[in-house]
């Protein structure tokens, strides 16, 4: 290491596991994702034990004992329970021997929430219950393509919240073509009362590659203008702070600081994590990597006992840099100056004495002597923010 | 010369012009079968792609005819498209006939109607052509009730064929050698050759293309060319098949070419007339008419280093199209370009595609102009067709704008549709006659200045593809003309400023405003982008400081995506150009102006 310090906050790294089965593939979704029957599903999940134990063989000292293992995708809550079983048993033995501590996450859609689901996840150890609501508006729910009523979220969300998880989150979109700040207003309304312990909210993106994407390029699916965008980024800021769910994240809302999502934090923070199944990115402190996306190809990598990596990356001082204000401008603590003058060696303030001065007085960023933290608005232009900093 | 027949194929766009020209040579043995390529005669990639012919290029083939005779068979073949009209009036007079060929679904077309009084101006013997008569939806016996009523034609003399499978493909040839007159002409007469086209050969330098009318030209005669009074020595002559064929000389009624040391077809114009110098004609032939352009944009290389690279680009392609004029231009936001000249929206966009795809560059057009004729206080009548040098408005006494007669033929249900688009695009004398019972053709006298702007497009959706459209250059006529500038955070941004009717530019610049509100990068503040006539604000859009994408998901980890797009970003900001305080990328020029350019 060319006298590169780690990030101060001394952490355990993480673990994440891509299950990327879904009973269908959503409109606006640009994820490694695919659907398959019981058999595929089998078949995959023999691959990602075989994977785990693989990697475990020769484990580098970044990944030993994580103390987040998180199950996304796809739709993990698809799995049946054996199959699901079968996977945290082998995460389990192969990572977390002595660990017991490890918080468990688990993403699932409301049609998969049912008492006995619930009863088998929480008998599995799932901490965080992350809900792919997307909304509580049936006309958003059919644009969307969802396979779910905003009743059946409804009614998931109570049986979450009933069945004891330390958290349940609920995954909401917002901005659809046909949103106004009413309409949205009743979707957050709805998830106040359902008092989950953290939200996450995204904006719709519409990807090239996707139903959206296309439709958008023959003009039969039209944005909502920027500017109605922008409104509803401020107001759900707003509005979900003056309802208990400030923003620690420009996406993410959690009722107290325990309640965050320990795992998404290890990626902003530059924490090492692993990530297993096809997509999935591993970053162990200097370099980054990522498996083959598509998932044929990295079962067929993986059981020929070849690696499943499609490409990494080594990190500069100055990625590693850069990446530390993007994702730090992303989160309310914003970045840490001392942490930051350690690990790259200058002042960040003081580099950008100009641009900082220039953002403070348009009402961007705070500046103390410890942090640089963005406003609201700042955060509205997150990217831009960071782009603007010289860094080299 | 009585085996000779000269003869074009004329057609509305699409009608499978070349596809039978194709057939036909085929037909007659003029090339192998593995050779064969479809389309054969439009050799350049974007002809081949389009399927539009836009150089002519001329085959002579041997047909051995059922009466037992062989004879040469000369195909001129003709550019499929208005904006080359001056093309096909020369090759035209080259020929003594012509087959008009009409696609048995689509029927007669404006451009078929434009075609066919074009070769009736000519003296040319037609032959009708119903093409396509394979296909289902092909209608024979409408089409044959069209050539009738629309064209005027016996429908009974109308061959039926199809190109395609090779269908009726003799009965054309046939049709050829007895219904088309030979050629007449003294060849003991003063040579008197037509040149009705020209190419360019990287080691010969120009081949020019000829009809010869009497007389013979032969290798190391004295060549003098009529209207530019130029003398060049006779290189070489011959015939075209699919390579150069020499012969000792050209005679009276040949088709063939002649290559005589031109090293540029600027040195030549098309429709000049060859003679001998020491024995001339005692007249050029008609036809010596220049091809003018009338339509105007600059092209910047969006890449400043790649200018040095247009220059010669442009160098090379004017060798083989005269009709492409420039001159260096420069803009404040976009570096250094040319202002080009073309012959009509096709033909800018041709050369666009050509310069992109066969040198590698990627390039910015500002909005297309015409040329306006601006009659300043002093009585002096000026030419301007670049905003840049428009004058003071206060030294302005009147100004004119060029108009077209447009002819748009389509199935009367679209009739109320396309005379609102016409009165839109501001179409006098708007009329239509009934060309059957359910067919119209409607004619309107409009600005050209309006069918620059996605006039096709919008004629297309209006009588969902069944509407041609066709037209021919009329007058100036006097116009209410404003230049409207925009301006990003108060400033003006010179490659956008236009020349445009007042009545319209308030929609202009509002299309501008929005275009480029939704393509300039969201800001950190917010900045506003106006519309202008003179210091009058007329439109405004505002650029709103806010990016989506921050919300997006840092996924499963993939932080390096995230990094990427704003390391681009931050790249992308040393290719943008500064305007006032803020940058504009090259991409938000292109956006805006690649949506002006209609097809």
């Amino acid at each position: 290491m060319t006298g590169l310090q780690a990030p101060t906050e001394a952490a355990s790294p993480g673990l994440y596991l891509h299950l990327p089965f879904c009973s269908a593939i959503c409109p606006y979704c640009d994820f490694a994702v695919r659907v398959g029957d019981r058999e595929r599903q089998r078949r995959f999940v023999e691959t990602l034990v075989r994977e785990i134990q693989t990697v475990t063989e020769d484990l580098p000292p970044a990944f030993q004992s994580p103390d987040t293992v998180y199950f996304g995708g796809g739709t993990p809550s698809l799995l049946d329970t054996r199959q699901l079983e079968r996977i945290f048993f082998w995460t389990a033995k192969e990572f977390l021997p002595t660990q017991d501590q490890a918080r468990v996450f688990l993403e699932a859609n409301p049609e998969d929430v049912s008492r006995s689901s619930v009863k088998s996840w929480l008998r599995l150890g799932v901490d965080f219950l992350s809900l792919g609501v997307q909304s509580f508006d049936d006309r958003d729910l059919a644009f969307l393509g969802r396979r779910h009523k905003a009743a059946d979220a409804r009614r998931a969300v109570r049986l979450a919240a009933a069945g004891g998880f330390e958290t349940v989150s609920v995954d909401l979109i917002y901005g659809l073509p046909h949103h106004d700040l009413e309409s949205w207003r009743r979707t957050l309304e709805t998830a106040v009362e359902l008092s989950p312990d953290h939200l996450s909210c995204y904006e719709l993106e519409i990807h090239q590659r996707t139903v959206f994407g296309k439709r958008h390029a023959r003009g039969e699916l039209v944005e909502l203008g920027q500017k109605r965008q922008a409104e509803l980024f401020l107001f759900t800021h707003r509005w979900l702070a003056d309802h208990g769910y400030p923003a620690y994240e420009v996406s993410n809302f959690a009722r107290s600081d325990g309640q965050q999502s320990r795992h998404n934090r290890k990626y902003w923070r530059h924490v090492p994590y692993l990530g297993l199944g096809p997509s999935a990115h591993s970053f162990d402190g200097r370099r980054r990597w990522w498996n083959e996306r598509s998932s044929p190809r990295w079962q067929k990598l993986i059981r020929s006992g070849r690696s499943a990596i499609a490409g990494s990356e080594e990190l500069s001082d100055q990625d590693l840099a850069l990446e530390t204000v993007l994702l730090g401008l992303r989160t309310a603590a914003g970045v840490d100056r001392a942490d930051f003058h350690r690990r790259f060696g200058f002042d960040l303030v003081e580099r950008n004495r100009r641009g900082v001065d220039e953002a403070r007085e348009r009402g961007l960023l705070q500046v103390s002597s410890e942090r640089l933290i963005p406003t609201l608005e700042g955060w509205a232009v997150a990217d831009g923010l960071a782009a603007s900093f010289e860094i080299d | 010369m009585e085996s000779i027949r000269n003869f074009c194929i004329i057609a509305h766009i699409d009608h499978g012009k070349s596809t039978l020209a194709d057939r036909l040579i085929q037909r007659c043995g003029g090339v192998e079968e593995r050779e064969f390529r479809d389309q054969l005669l439009d050799s350049m990639d974007i002809e081949r792609e389009r399927g539009i012919t836009i150089k002519s290029n001329t085959i002579t083939l041997p047909y051995q005819a059922k009466d037992g005779q062989t004879y040469q068979l000369n195909l001129i073949d003709t550019p499929g498209h208005v904006d080359f009209s001056h093309e096909v009036r020369r090759s035209l007079m080259s020929c003594e006939g012509a087959l008009l060929l009409i696609d048995a679904s689509q029927g007669v077309e404006a451009q078929t109607v434009a075609n066919l009084y074009l070769a009736l101006e000519y003296d040319l013997e037609i032959i009708p052509v119903i093409n396509k008569i394979d296909l289902p939806s092909a209608d024979i016996e409408r089409v044959q009730e069209e050539i009738d009523s629309d064209l005027g034609l016996d429908p009974f003399e109308a061959v039926l064929c199809s190109a395609k499978t090779g269908e009726g493909v003799d009965e054309v040839l046939e049709a050829i050698v007895q219904r088309l007159p030979a050629p007449l002409g003294d060849p003991a007469a003063p040579p008197q050759a037509l040149i009705f086209d020209a190419q360019y050969d990287m080691y010969r330098g120009v081949v020019m293309l000829c009809r010869v009318k009497q007389g013979a030209l032969k290798v190391r005669q004295q060549a003098l060319l009529m209207h530019t009074e130029k003398e060049y020595e006779i290189e070489e002559v011959g015939m075209l098949q699919l390579e150069r064929v020499k012969l000792d000389q050209l005679q009276a009624g040949a088709v063939g070419y002649v290559i005589a040391g031109v090293k540029s077809v600027r040195d030549i114009t098309i429709g000049d007339t060859l003679t001998d110098a020491k024995n001339p004609a005692d007249e050029p032939l008609p036809g010596y008419k220049e091809a003018k352009p009338v339509v105007f944009s600059s092209v910047y290389p969006i890449g400043t280093d790649e200018y040095e690279d247009l220059t010669k680009a442009l160098e090379k392609l004017s060798l083989n199209d005269a009709a492409l004029i420039y001159e260096k231009d420069s803009s404040a936001a976009l570096g250094f370009g040319f202002r080009c000249g073309f012959l009509g929206l096709l033909h800018l966009e041709v050369v666009q595609e050509r310069l992109e795809r066969e040198y590698g560059l990627s390039l910015i057009l500002s909005a297309p102009s015409v040329r306006y004729h601006v009659t300043l206080e002093g009585g002096e009548m000026i030419e301007v067709d670049n905003p840049s040098f428009y004058p003071d408005p206060s030294e302005i006494q009147s100004a004119s704008e060029p108009y077209i007669k447009s002819s748009i033929m389509m199935p009367e249900r679209y009739v109320g549709p396309v005379m609102e688009l016409c009165r839109e695009r501001r179409g006098q004398q708007t009329t239509f006659r009934y060309l059957s019972r359910d067919r119209v053709e409607l004619t309107s006298e409009m600005p050209l200045a309006e069918v620059l702007f996605d006039f096709y497009d919008r004629l297309k959706t209006v009588t969902q593809g069944y509407g041609s459209f066709d037209y021919e250059m009329l007058d100036y006529r006097e116009t209410d003309l404003v230049k409207v500038d925009i301006l990003v955070n108060h400033e003006p941004v010179d490659a956008l400023s236009q020349l445009t009717h007042a009545d319209l530019a308030r929609r202009r610049a509002l299309h501008y405003c929005e275009r480029l509100a939704e393509t300039i990068p969201r800001q950190q503040f917010k900045i506003p982008i106006q519309g202008a006539i003179g210091g009058k604000i007329i439109a405004r859009a505002t650029i709103n400081a806010y990016r989506k994408d921050v919300t997006a998901k840092c996924y499963g980890g993939d932080i390096t995506r995230k990094r990427k797009l704003i390391e681009k970003q931050k790249a992308g900001k040393k290719r943008m150009k500064m305007v006032g305080s803020v940058e504009i990328p090259q991409s938000a020029f292109v956006a805006v102006l690649k949506s002006e350019v209609g097809k």
